[in-house]
């Protein structure tokens, strides 16, 4: 690991972990816990269950095997869904989404340290670029931000469907997930099972260039993620009224459909102060 | 005779600096695959909502500095090709002859056994002679009594014929004297530098007048390399002759008397010919004859005053690459 990185590593770190000491320090617990942060009961034994995990003294009282499921379920899994397609690679405002992507992650990841939770990151574009399973310690912490940081970004296209079928089938258990992307690509209904088995919350990063285009006249803007190229007349006021039109209505459609699966979503401009945005995401969540 | 022609274009010095030209598509490809691989381009996350919406003129317009490029750069190459008018000044020199035509205007030219005489005839076949030489020096002598130059070579044959128009019967004293007339016929012709020398002779009668022998004057021809072709006018036997009469024109049929072997003699000592011509068209075939014989040497020499029309293509290549840049800088500046 070069210079460089290193710096980079120590100084996300030291902002994030003061802010996730001081701000965000487990309150996505208590706003995603949902169930598991107390003893509640124990269940019967079934096939497969730790034999460690057994309550014995229920056992011999029932005599049937119980096992407790306190202890197994009072830590948390966060799970980073981190969209690194090429649409990221953009940014017009001190930083690109890229950056803002990976220093809410590290955030998170701080965050999640904090409480002791393990942390699981799954890196995707168009496939499962790369999957760091859920563990826990800081070490494992500096490796997520290291990854996340070292990332070779590639011009690939965004597919959101291969991410959630992979998570879906790699994470067993119920978890807290949070899908950090810009939110170009589609949603299919594999949205909708993920879901339904874990607590999502969707962080969607922007620049303000993505809602305007500034007046530069012939320019030739080339798209990350195909690899194409188109020459628009930045003067023309028809054109930038289509644009922004057609912006605000794919940014309607993408509201009303997390809306409608109950998916808090906050939306975040790079240059912009996330940490407001963040806490307002877990208010939310508080709120459910 | 000079002629001048302007032509306005006519070739070019150095066409194969046209091949050049194939550079323009190359450039035009090369120009397509950089601006498609190496041109500078600004990243964006985005270009699906660019795409299908209005296009603006500036849009449709954005390769118009690059034709305007390749256009000047073709008549930059063109220019380099220097393309040429020019003033062409044809020079020919034409070698014409100079023919004398030595007429008889005796009283009994007005013999009609021609149409409606023998002069008039004569004056018609002439003139349609002239007209046909128009490479030809040609002047005319008249005699009868005497002889006088009536018109001196020229190739003003508009002028020449009008002078011929003008030869009258009587005019001069009443005889023929054809000795006097081929003198000088003669004498109008020998100093011109013109290699080729004929006179024609047409008369109707015998040598009754004169200071001149006939004889003599063929000799001197000879000496000058003068070729003479005689033609007797005249019908064979008799023809009406004219008589001035107290009571007016009278005619009367007198035998055609020409002296033949004299004629026949000068002809041949000069290297000409003799005809005889019994009507009109006799006598045009005559001319004819005479006209094939006499083939005039054409020497044409041809300057060329080239002119390079380089400059104006250059001015509207420059031109072209002013108004490229400007466009380039100002309406269709593209960015980066």
């Amino acid at each position: 690991m070069n210079e460089d990185l290193l710096k980079k590593v120590r100084k996300i770190e030291i902002k994030t972990k003061r802010l996730s000491r001081n701000i965000f320090s487990g309150q996505y617990h208590s706003a995603f816990k949902g169930r598991g942060m107390a003893f509640s009961e124990v269940r019967e034994y079934n096939y497969g269950d730790e034999i460690r995990s057994i309550d014995w003294n229920v056992t011999a009282r029932f005599n049937h095997p119980y096992v407790k499921i306190f202890e197994e379920e009072r830590e948390l899994t966060v799970l980073l869904l981190i969209d690194v397609s090429g649409s990221t690679f953009f940014g017009t405002n001190g930083s690109l989404k890229s950056e803002v992507i990976t220093e809410i992650a590290a955030v998170l990841s701080f965050s999640a340290i904090q409480n002791n939770d393990k942390v699981g990151v799954i890196f995707f574009s168009d496939r499962v670029e790369k999957y760091i399973p859920p563990k826990k310690g800081s070490a494992h912490i500096l490796r997520i931000i290291r990854e996340l940081i070292t990332y070779k970004q590639s011009d690939t296209k965004t597919d959101f469907a291969t991410a959630f079928k992979f998570m879906n089938n790699v994470i067993k258990k119920r978890c807290t997930c949070f899908l950090i992307t810009d939110g170009f690509g589609k949603f299919d209904e594999s949205l909708q099972i993920t879901t339904r088995k874990h607590d999502f919350s969707t962080i969607i990063i922007r620049d303000n260039h993505e809602n305007t285009i500034p007046d530069l006249g012939l320019i030739r803007i080339h798209d990350n993620e195909l690899g194409k190229d188109i020459w628009i007349d930045s003067s023309d006021k028809k054109l930038l009224n289509e644009f922004t039109q057609f912006r605000k209505r794919q940014d309607e459609d993408l509201k009303q459909k997390f809306n409608r699966l109950g998916i808090d979503n906050i939306m975040v401009y790079t240059g912009e102060d996330y940490i407001r945005a963040l806490m307002n995401l877990f208010e939310k969540g508080g709120r459910r | 005779m000079k002629e001048r022609r302007m032509k306005m274009f006519s070739g070019f010095e150095y066409p194969y600096f046209l091949f050049l030209l194939i550079l323009i598509p190359l450039l035009a490809l090369y120009q397509y695959f950089f601006e498609k691989t190496a041109y500078p381009t600004i990243r964006y996350s985005q270009i699906s909502p660019f795409e299908n919406t209005h296009k603006s003129l500036k849009i449709r317009l954005r390769n118009l500095p690059n034709y305007i490029r390749y256009l000047a750069i073709a008549l930059l190459i063109i220019a380099i090709a220097r393309p040429q008018s020019y003033l062409s000044r044809d020079e020919k020199n034409i070698e014409g002859v100079d023919i004398v035509i030595a007429l008889d205007i005796s009283g009994s030219m007005l013999a009609q056994d021609f149409k409606p005489n023998r002069l008039e005839a004569a004056k018609k076949v002439a003139t349609n002679f002239m007209q046909e030489r128009h490479n030809d020096n040609i002047g005319l002598v008249v005699f009868a009594g005497e002889a006088f130059t009536q018109c001196p070579l020229t190739t003003d044959h508009p002028m020449l014929m009008e002078l011929t128009s003008k030869v009258e019967s009587g005019i001069i004293q009443d005889g023929t004297a054809i000795g006097d007339g081929l003198a000088t016929a003669i004498n109008r012709i020998k100093d011109t530098k013109t290699k080729s020398k004929t006179i024609i002779l047409l008369t109707d009668g015998v040598n009754n007048m004169g200071a001149i022998d006939p004889l003599t004057s063929s000799e001197i021809a000879k000496d000058y390399k003068i070729r003479v072709y005689t033609i007797g006018i005249g019908k064979i036997g008799m023809a009406p002759y004219p008589f001035q009469t107290p009571f007016g024109t009278q005619y009367q049929n007198v035998e055609v008397k020409i002296d033949e072997p004299l004629l026949k003699d000068i002809s041949k000592a000069t290297g000409g010919k003799y005809f005889r011509s019994t009507d009109e068209n006799s006598l045009k075939t005559i001319f004819k004859e005479i006209d094939n014989m006499e083939k005039s040497i054409i020497d044409v020499s041809y300057y060329q005053i080239k002119k390079d029309l380089a400059f104006g293509f250059l001015v509207a290549a420059l031109l072209l690459l002013i108004i490229e840049v400007l466009l380039k800088k100002t309406i269709l500046r593209t960015n980066p």
